[in-house]
C-alpha cells in the first residue's frame, strides 16, 4: 500500500487537538471511527449481518452495547435483507437507527433499499465497497455502491479515517433533515481497515451538531394509521416526486449543515473539493481512497510547471450538477477516474460528469478511465500515466479505458 | 347459546376481500382478541389489498406494511425500536400470508424466532399464492390444483407442517386455530398476547375464490378441515408440550375434499390414498401428545 | 409543480392512510341478499293449538318463565293440563330427535304452568275491544272453555252453561287424578275464565235452548262431548255387574270411596279403558284389560298403555267378550279369541274368529269402556249439507234467520284429545270472529290465513295480527338446521313415583322438575326457524355489516356493506335466515 501523508493538504482550517476541548485523538481503523461516530450519535436500533471487511464496525459496536456505552438494541439478524428490512420496521417506529454492510450484502438488500427511501425513513448505512462475485472478491471496488445509484439513497464517499467519523455524524442529520436514507461510503480495507489518527468528538459536542431524534410520523397506537399502502397510478407519482425533490432539499442544505459542523468541530468537506483547479488545464476527477494518492501526483505534476488539477467527489447522490460544473467547466480536459463500472457503459462517475457537462457550451472533453477493479492497487505511476494519455489525445473516446490489464489466456 | 368471544371491533366495513372471504373473519377474530395496543406488520398477502388503497385503511390499528419476504424481520425491528422507547404494552403482530411463512417469509421468520423475538407471528393459510391468482405454495395441500399445478400436473408433495418446524425452534407458544372455532382461536390470541418471546398461531383461513367453493360454505369447510382431522386444533408450549384442544369424530376426508372445486379432478383411489394420509398425520399428532391411542 | 428553494420543510408525501375504508359501499358487489326470516317450527305445525313451542323454549332456556307460559297461552289456555295428559304430537315431529332425542315439549309446558302457579303469576293476555256480539258456550269441558276464552278475547260476551257441579268436563270427571290433580285443574279454569267470563253450573239444557237461543245470542257454541259409553249389545250386558266405565271414572272423581275387589275386566282400548284399569288397581281391584285387537292398535296414547302394562294392568289382547253370565257369586266371561284376517287401510287389524278357540274367565267386575256416546241427540252436529262449514276440528252452521251454532270438541274432532278439544274451540271463535265481520263466506279464506306452517293447526297470535305472522310459512327440515352447533347431549328423565308407590294412591305419578333441569332441557331445543340472538351472523360477517341495534338485543344487515356472501345464513344455527337474489 501507498503511503498516506496523514496531513494533506486542505483549503479549510483544521484545528489542531488542543482547540477542541474534551475532543480525544486516538489511532483508529476506519471501521472503528464508523462505530465511533454510531455511538455518538445515540442510535437506539442498529441491525447488521457480518461481512467482510464490514465486521470491524458491527464487531466494535456489539462491544458498545455490550459494555453499556451505547444503550442501543442490537439485533443479530440472519441476513442483510433481513438486517434493512428490521431496520425498516424500526425506523418507522421513530427511533434513529443504523446498519453497516458490503457488497454481496448490499445487493442483497436492494429491494429493501428502494423500500427504505419510497418509506421516507432516515437510515443511515456505513457502505463499505468491496467487490461483487463470483470469483469472490474481499478488496475495495465500488460498484456494489454504484450499482444502487438509483434507489433513492444519499451516498457520501469518505477519503480518510476523519472523515469516514465525521461524514457517519453529518449522515444523520442530513438524513433526518430531509427524511431520507443515507449511505456513507469507504474503501474496503484502504480505510476500512487502516489505522489513522482520529478526532473522536466528545458527546456533548455531538449532541450540539446532531440534537434527538424527532420523527415527523410514526407507528403509534395513539394514532393509529397505515403505512405503506396500496398507492394507484393517481397518485404513485407524486409520491415518488417527492422523494426528488427532497434530494434536491440536499443540495440546498449540505452548505447549511457542513457551517453547523464547521461551528462545532472546526472540519469541513464540501460536496466536492476542488484542488488547483481555477486554472488547471487538465483535472483529474477522483473519489474514495484514491483521492490521497492523486493528491501526492498533484504536487508532483505541479512542480513539473504541469496546469493540472484535482477535483474530488464526496456527494455522488445527489448529484452535484452545479459543483461539477463550477469546478470543472473551464477546464479542457477532464479525466475521472473510476474504480467502478457499468458493463455496456463504462465509468459511472465518468458518466454523470459528463450528463453534468453535456449542455455547457464550451465544456471539457471528459476522458474516462477504469481502474483498481477488485482491490487492484491505483499508484501514482498509475495516475500519471492517465494524466499522460488524457494530454496526448486529441480526440476523446466515448468507451472507457481500462488500465492496467494485463495478458491473461482464457479458459475455453 | 351464544359463542364466548370478545364482542369490539378493531376493523372497519368497506374493505375489499372477496364475499366470503375467511382471511377477513380471521382478522376480525384476532383483532378481538389483541386490543388497540397492538402494531401490526404486513407482509405482502391478500391483506395487503383487502386493507384497501391510500389513503384509506380498513384496521383501526397502526400498520406498516413490508415487502413479502420481511414479515418476521420487520416486526424484529419495531419490537426492538419499542423496547428502546420503554414501551411495554404494545403487542407487535406479524400477520402473514402462507406464502410469506410457508415460502419466501420463511427465513426471517426462522431467524427472528431462533432468537426468541418478543412478538406474535400469525399465519392465515388459504393454502396458495391466493393474492397473485391462485398459484401454488408449500402450504397447497397434497392433491389441490392451482394455476400452477393444473389438470394432471396436480400437487403430489404434501403441505409442509410449518407448526412443527416453529415448534423445533423451542419457542414458547405455537398454536393451530381455524376461523370455524372463534372460541378457541380468540382464547389462543389472548393466551399469546399473555406469553413473552416468540408466538406462532396458524389459522386455517378458508378462501372461497381459490378454492373453488361456493361464499357461504366458507366457515362449514374450515369446520370440516378439522371435523377430519386434515387441521387439527393443538397447541404446543415451548417446544414439547402437546395440547390437542379438540378430538374430532373423524369425518370422512372425502366428503370435505368432494365439496370443494379445488379437488374435483380426484379418483376414488386418490381420494383413500390421503385419506392414509391424513390418519398418518393424526397418529403422529397424537403419539407426540401421549393421546393413548384407541383400538 | 413549482419548487420552493427556500422551503426548510422537505415536502414528505408518503402512502400514510389516516380516512377509513367505509366509504367503500361494496354493498354493490352483491347479487344475492341475505336477510332475517323466522320460519315454523315443525313442533308448532303439528300442535293442534298451534302453539309457539320453538319460543316457549327459547324464553324458558333463558330463564324467562313467565314470557314463556304467557306464549303458551296465547294459543292454548290449558298449558297445567296438557303439559301432563297431551298425547304430545309436537315431540314425534321434533328437529332435535333426528340429532339425538326429541326435546321433552311437554315436560317443560308443565313445568311453566306449575311455576306460574306456585308463584301465582297473573298473566297480561291482549283483550279486544268489546263487541256487540253475545255467545252462549254449552258445556263447560275443554272446548267449551277454550272457546269462552277465546271469544272473549276477541272481545265478545259469553255466557257458559255447564250441567254438573263443577266445570271441567273430560279433564274432571274422566281422568283421574294421578295423571291430573283436581287442584291443578281448578287453578286453571279460574285462569282461564279470568279474561272476562263466568260460569253456571248446574244448569242442564234442553233442546228447547237451541231453539231459542237466537233471542237472547248471536251464536251457540255446543262442546257437550261424551259422558257414556254405548251398549256393546252382548248377552248379560245389563246384569248389575256390568257398569259404565265413565260413571265409575266420575265417583273416583268426586271423593267417592269405592272398594273393588278381586278380578275385574275392563273392556275397551281407548284412553277410558285404560283409565279405568288404572284406576281399579288403585281402589284395590286386580285389572285385566280385554281388547278385540293388537296392542299397537289401541287408541289409547302409548305412554299410558305403557304406565298400565308397567303397574300390573293384565292385557288380553285379541280377544273379543261374547257373553257374561252369572256363576255362583261370580261372573264368567266368555272371551273369543280372534286373530289378524288383514291390515285395514287405517294400518289397523281386522279381525277375525279363530273357530273353537274360547276362554272364560271368572271376574267380581265388568267395566265397559267400548266407545263413546254424546249423552243427549242434539249435542250431535247434524248431517252436513249446503248450509254448513265443516272446518279441521269443528262444524258451523248457520240456518237462516238463526244464530250461528258451532259444534265442536269431541263430538266433532277426528282425534278425540283435549288439545283437539281447544283447537275446536279456538277455530269456532275464529270462525265466529270473521263470521261476524264478514260472513259464512269469508271464513275458509280468513282461517287459511292463520294457520301455523300448512294448517290445520290455526294461531290466534296471527290472527290478531301479532309478531307471529312476519314467519314464514316453511317448515324447518333438520337438513336445514346447522347441526355443527349443537352436542349431543341426552333428553331429561321424567321423575316419577317408584312403581310400588304409584298404585298406593291416587297421588299424582309424575313428578315436578327444578328450573334448572328445565332451562337444561329448553337449552336442547333448536328453535327452528326462530332467531334467538345467538349472535353468529354478526359473529362471522366478515365485512362486519350486521350490525346490533341500538335500542334493542337485535341487530340488522347494512346493506351497504353487505357483499351477500351468505354465511350469515349457513351459519345460523337454526335456519332464521334466507337468501335471496338481489333485484
Amino acid at each position: 500500500m501507498d503511503d498516506v501523508d496523514p496531513t494533506p493538504t486542505r483549503v479549510y482550517p483544521c484545528p489542531t487537538v488542543s482547540e477542541i476541548e474534551g475532543a480525544m485523538k486516538k489511532v483508529l481503523e476506519g471501521s472503528h471511527g464508523v462505530a465511533e461516530a454510531v455511538r455518538l450519535a445515540k442510535v437506539k436500533v442498529i441491525s447488521a449481518y457480518p461481512i467482510t471487511p464490514q465486521t470491524h464496525i458491527v464487531e466494535r459496536l456489539s462491544d458498545f452495547c455490550a459494555d453499556g456505552s451505547l444503550p442501543a438494541r442490537f439485533l443479530r439478524v440472519e441476513s442483510e435483507h433481513s438486517a434493512l428490512a428490521a431496520l425498516i420496521g424500526a425506523a418507522s417506529a421513530g427511533v434513529r437507527t443504523f446498519t453497516a454492510t458490503s457488497s454481496q450484502g448490499l445487493a442483497l438488500m436492494h429491494e429493501l433499499l428502494h423500500w427504505a427511501s419510497g418509506a421516507r425513513l432516515p437510515i443511515v448505512m456505513a457502505e463499505v465497497n468491496r467487490a461483487l462475485a463470483p470469483g469472490w472478491n474481499i478488496w475495495t471496488d465500488q460498484t456494489d455502491s454504484l450499482a444502487q445509484r438509483d434507489t433513492g439513497w444519499m451516498q457520501l464517499y469518505c477519503e480518510t479515517g476523519q472523515e469516514v467519523l465525521d461524514t457517519t455524524l453529518q449522515a444523520f442529520w442530513l438524513a433526518e433533515a430531509v427524511n431520507l436514507p443515507v449511505m456513507v461510503i469507504l474503501d474496503a480495507f484502504f480505510l476500512s481497515h487502516t489505522y489513522e489518527p482520529v478526532d473522536i468528538p466528545a458527546q456533548e459536542d455531538a449532541d450540539r451538531f446532531l440534537p434527538a431524534y424527532q420523527p415527523r410520523f410514526m407507528l403509534d397506537t395513539a394514532n393509529p394509521c397505515a403505512f405503506g399502502q396500496l398507492a394507484p397510478p393517481n397518485i404513485y407519482m407524486e409520491m415518488r416526486y417527492s422523494i426528488q425533490q427532497a434530494m434536491d432539499m440536499v443540495l440546498n442544505r449540505f452548505g447549511e449543515m457542513e457551517e453547523q459542523f464547521v461551528d462545532v468541530f472546526g472540519r469541513c468537506y464540501g460536496a466536492v473539493e476542488p484542488v488547483q483547479c481555477e486554472d488547471a488545464e487538465i483535472i483529474l476527477v477522483t473519489s474514495g481512497t484514491i483521492t490521497s494518492t492523486c493528491r501526492q501526483l498533484l504536487q508532483e505534476l505541479r512542480a513539473k510547471g504541469e496546469r493540472a488539477g484535482l477535483l474530488k467527489v464526496k456527494l455522488f447522490r445527489p448529484f452535484p450538477t452545479e459543483a461539477i460544473r463550477q469546478s470543472l467547466g473551464k477546464a479542457q480536459k477532464v479525466a475521472v477516474v473510476d474504480r467502478n463500472c457499468s458493463f455496456g457503459a463504462g465509468g459511472i462517475f465518468a458518466q454523470e460528469i459528463r450528463a453534468a457537462l453535456c449542455n455547457l457550451s464550451d465544456g471539457p472533453q471528459v476522458y474516462s478511465y477504469v481502474a483498481g477493479l477488485g482491490g487492484r492497487d491505483v499508484t501514482t505511476d498509475l495516475l500519471d500515466e492517465i494524466y499522460r494519455q488524457t494530454k496526448k489525445q486529441d480526440c476523446c473516446p466515448v468507451e472507457s479505458i481500462w488500465m492496467g490489464l494485463r495478458e491473461v489466456s482464457y479458459a475455453t | 347459546m351464544r359463542l364466548d368471544v370478545p364482542d369490539r371491533d378493531y376493523m372497519y366495513s368497506g374493505h375489499v376481500g372477496c364475499p366470503g372471504c375467511g382471511a377477513a373473519i380471521a382478522m376480525k377474530f384476532v383483532l378481538r382478541a389483541l386490543g388497540d395496543k397492538t402494531m401490526m406488520v404486513l407482509p405482502a398477502c391478500c391483506w395487503s389489498i383487502i386493507a384497501g388503497p391510500y389513503p384509506q385503511s380498513t384496521l383501526q390499528i397502526p400498520v406498516i406494511h413490508s415487502a413479502f419476504e420481511t414479515g418476521g424481520a420487520v416486526a424484529s425491528g419495531v419490537r426492538a425500536a419499542l423496547d428502546a422507547k420503554g414501551d411495554k404494552e404494545t403487542c407487535v403482530v406479524t400477520w402473514a400470508g402462507d406464502g410469506g411463512t410457508f415460502d419466501i417469509g420463511f427465513q426471517a421468520l426462522s431467524g427472528a424466532v431462533e432468537r426468541n423475538e418478543d412478538f406474535i407471528y400469525v399465519c392465515y393459510d388459504n393454502e396458495a399464492y391466493m393474492n397473485t391468482g391462485i398459484q401454488r405454495s408449500s402450504s397447497t395441500p397434497y392433491g389441490a390444483w392451482t394455476t400452477t399445478t393444473p389438470g394432471q400436473d396436480w400437487k403430489k408433495m404434501r403441505k409442509k407442517n410449518i407448526v412443527e418446524v416453529l415448534v423445533a425452534h423451542r419457542i414458547p407458544y405455537a398454536a393451530t386455530a381455524s376461523i370455524a372455532y372463534p372460541e378457541d382461536l380468540t382464547r389462543k390470541v389472548a393466551k399469546a398476547r399473555s406469553i413473552k418471546g416468540s408466538r406462532f398461531l396458524h389459522i386455517f383461513a378458508s378462501c372461497p375464490t381459490g378454492w373453488r367453493i361456493p361464499s357461504e360454505t366458507a366457515v362449514k369447510i374450515a369446520r370440516m378441515a378439522v371435523q377430519t382431522n386434515i387441521f387439527p386444533l393443538y397447541e404446543v408450549e415451548n417446544g414439547s408440550k402437546y395440547t390437542i384442544n379438540f378430538m374430532p369424530k373423524g369425518y370422512l376426508v372425502k366428503e370435505y375434499f368432494r365439496l370443494q372445486g379445488r379437488f374435483k379432478h380426484l379418483t376414488e383411489r386418490d381420494l383413500d390414498q390421503i385419506q392414509a394420509m391424513v390418519e398418518e398425520d393424526w397418529q403422529l399428532l397424537l403419539r407426540k401428545a401421549g393421546v393413548r391411542l384407541q383400538g | 409543480m413549482a419548487e420552493d428553494v427556500t422551503m426548510k420543510t422537505t415536502p414528505l408525501f408518503i402512502s400514510q392512510s389516516y380516512l377509513t375504508t367505509e366509504s367503500n359501499k361494496t354493498g354493490s358487489w352483491r347479487f344475492l341478499r341475505p336477510r332475517y326470516a323466522e320460519k315454523t317450527a315443525p313442533c308448532s305445525a303439528a300442535c293442534p293449538a298451534g302453539e309457539d313451542i320453538g319460543r316457549v323454549e327459547m324464553l324458558t332456556a333463558q330463564g324467562l318463565f313467565k314470557e314463556g307460559w304467557e306464549t303458551i297461552l296465547r294459543e292454548n289456555p290449558f298449558p297445567a293440563v296438557c303439559g301432563r295428559v297431551c298425547f304430545h304430537p309436537c315431540e314425534r315431529v321434533c328437529n332435535r330427535g333426528e340429532f339425538d332425542e326429541a326435546i321433552a315439549i311437554h315436560n317443560l309446558e308443565r313445568f311453566l304452568a306449575d311455576t306460574a302457579s306456585r308463584y301465582e303469576l297473573k298473566p297480561e293476555l291482549e283483550v279486544l275491544a268489546s263487541k256487540k256480539q253475545k255467545i252462549a258456550v254449552v258445556g263447560a269441558g275443554p272446548s267449551g272453555l277454550a272457546a269462552a276464552h277465546f271469544l272473549t278475547r276477541l272481545g265478545y260476551k259469553c255466557e257458559v252453561y255447564e250441567a254438573a257441579s263443577e266445570p271441567g268436563g273430560v279433564l274432571r270427571w274422566g281422568i283421574p287424578s294421578y295423571r291430573l290433580p283436581v287442584k291443578v285443574l281448578r287453578n286453571e279454569i279460574e285462569l282461564i275464565k279470568s279474561v272476562g267470563f263466568s260460569i253456571e253450573c248446574g244448569r242442564r239444557l234442553s233442546k228447547n235452548f237451541l231453539r231459542e237461543a237466537g233471542e237472547r245470542y248471536d251464536a251457540v257454541f255446543l262442546g257437550c262431548g261424551y259422558a257414556k259409553i254405548p251398549q256393546m249389545k252382548i248377552p248379560g250386558e245389563d246384569l248389575p255387574v256390568v257398569a259404565d266405565g265413565l260413571s265409575f271414572l266420575e265417583s273416583i272423581s268426586r271423593g267417592e270411596n269405592l272398594q273393588v275387589k278381586g278380578l275385574v275386566a275392563i273392556i275397551g282400548g281407548g284412553n277410558t279403558a285404560i283409565d279405568v284399569a288404572r284406576s281399579v288397581l288403585r281402589v284395590g281391584g286386580k285389572p285385566v284389560l280385554i281388547y278385540r285387537r293388537r296392542r299397537e292398535d289401541m287408541p289409547a296414547f302409548d305412554d299410558e298403555i305403557a304406565m298400565a302394562l308397567e303397574e300390573g294392568v293384565d292385557l288380553r289382547e285379541l280377544r273379543t267378550v261374547t257373553r257374561i253370565e252369572r256363576s255362583g257369586s261370580e261372573y264368567l266371561l266368555t272371551l273369543q279369541q280372534v286373530e289378524v284376517a288383514y291390515l285395514g287401510a287405517d294400518g289397523r287389524a281386522c279381525v277375525e274368529p279363530v273357530p273353537h278357540k274360547t276362554e272364560t274367565l271368572r271376574v267380581e267386575k265388568v267395566f265397559k269402556a267400548i266407545g263413546l256416546q254424546a249423552l243427549q241427540d242434539w249435542y250431535n252436529p247434524p248431517d252436513e249439507d249446503s248450509g254448513s262449514l265443516r272446518l279441521a276440528n269443528s262444524v258451523l252452521i248457520h240456518a237462516n234467520g238463526g244464530p250461528a251454532v258451532v259444534y265442536g270438541g269431541d263430538l266433532t274432532n277426528d282425534v278425540k284429545s283435549v288439545v283437539h278439544a281447544v283447537a275446536s274451540g279456538k277455530e269456532a271463535a275464529i270462525a265466529l270472529d270473521v263470521f261476524f265481520k264478514e260472513g259464512l263466506e269469508a271464513i275458509p279464506v280468513r282461517m287459511s290465513q292463520c294457520v301455523v306452517g300448512m294448517g290445520p293447526s290455526l294461531s290466534m297470535e296471527i290472527y290478531v295480527k301479532g309478531p307471529r305472522c312476519q314467519r314464514s310459512s316453511h317448515i324447518v327440515l333438520y337438513e336445514e338446521i346447522n347441526a355443527d352447533y349443537f352436542q349431543l347431549s341426552p333428553r331429561i328423565v321424567e321423575p316419577r313415583l317408584l312403581r310400588e308407590e304409584r298404585i298406593q294412591s291416587f297421588a299424582e305419578i309424575d313428578l315436578k322438575i327444578s328450573a334448572n333441569l328445565a332451562i337444561k332441557e329448553a337449552e336442547r331445543c333448536f328453535n327452528c326457524g326462530l332467531c334467538n340472538q345467538c349472535d353468529n351472523c354478526r359473529l362471522f360477517c366478515p365485512d362486519l355489516a350486521v350490525k346490533k341495534d341500538s335500542e334493542s338485543h337485535g341487530r340488522h344487515i347494512d346493506y351497504d356493506y353487505c357483499k351477500g356472501c351468505g354465511i350469515c345464513v349457513v351459519e345460523c344455527p337454526r335456519n332464521a335466515m334466507a337468501l335471496q337474489e338481489e333485484n
